[in-house]
């Protein structure tokens, strides 16, 4: 799976949770979840848990600290692709 | 330093599915998610310690300026009723806090502070007036040179609470 193809999947997958439309359609890898695209913090949760579903990967405690923007969730979701 | 949290549970119920397989896990510690099943109201319970830890965070968040999602670092404990609100403390890193939550049919609100003698401090603000940001964090500045005070603001739903100490 290309970088492309993770970011676009990682993108259907905040759709349902963001409040700030203007950040979800700039989209870049810097984009924060909570600052900038306002997702509730108990909302993290169900993007984590759509995340382990849709890769079919598990984001342990350690991962899941850092997984606050895109940079991060793309680089866990890699990692964790690749040690499959 | 001072951290609130305000949950509007009509809003939460909407947005949240905290029956969801996994969600559970991956916030509450083993000892929580104990409260939470034996709880009269076990999603009052949920936002009850959600709202702790979020407020919790944000003191820890101001002390330190580190950001990271890792709830099940933060741990409840001791809960004390008075007056009907529930005093707690809550660990993190080996830190204590301690917590003041009121719980209402439409809301639930967390306080957290340090310092236990700061409760009595905590004053409510009406208006964003003369609150200023810095990397996120918000302090209120009444005249250009005087001290600023810390600010926590929480908005949910219907719901928005600013305090000040």
């Amino acid at each position: 799976m290309d970088k492309q193809e993770i970011i676009e999947k990682l993108k259907n997958i905040v759709k349902p949770y963001i409040k700030n439309q203007e950040a979800f359609d700039n989209l870049t890898e810097s984009t924060d979840f909570i600052a900038d695209l306002q997702i509730n913090s108990a909302n993290l949760v169900d993007v984590i848990l759509d995340i382990e579903e849709e890769f079919e990967i598990v984001i342990d405690n350690e991962s899941m600290e850092r997984m606050v923007d895109v940079k991060s969730a793309m680089e866990i979701i890699e990692t964790k692709l690749s040690e499959k | 330093m001072i951290g609130n949290d305000i949950v509007d549970l009509a809003l939460a119920r909407k947005e949240s599915n905290w029956k969801r397989k996994g969600f559970l896990d991956k916030i509450f510690t083993k000892n929580e998610q104990l409260l939470i099943s034996k709880a009269e109201d076990p999603e009052v319970m949920v936002w009850n310690l959600w709202s702790r830890k979020e407020a919790v965070y944000k003191v820890y968040n101001r002390q330190t300026q580190i950001r990271g999602y890792f709830p099940l670092q933060l741990e409840c404990l001791d809960l004390e009723i008075i007056d009907s609100l529930l005093f707690g403390k809550v660990i993190l890193k080996e830190r204590c806090y301690f917590t003041k939550t009121e719980i209402t049919t439409q809301w639930i609100n967390t306080i957290a502070v340090e310092n236990v003698l700061d409760f009595d401090m905590i004053k409510t603000l009406e208006n964003r007036k003369n609150i200023q940001k810095n990397n996120g964090i918000p302090s209120y500045c009444e005249k250009e040179n005087s001290i600023s005070k810390p600010v926590s603001i929480s908005h949910h739903g219907r719901f928005e609470q600013i305090i000040s100490l």
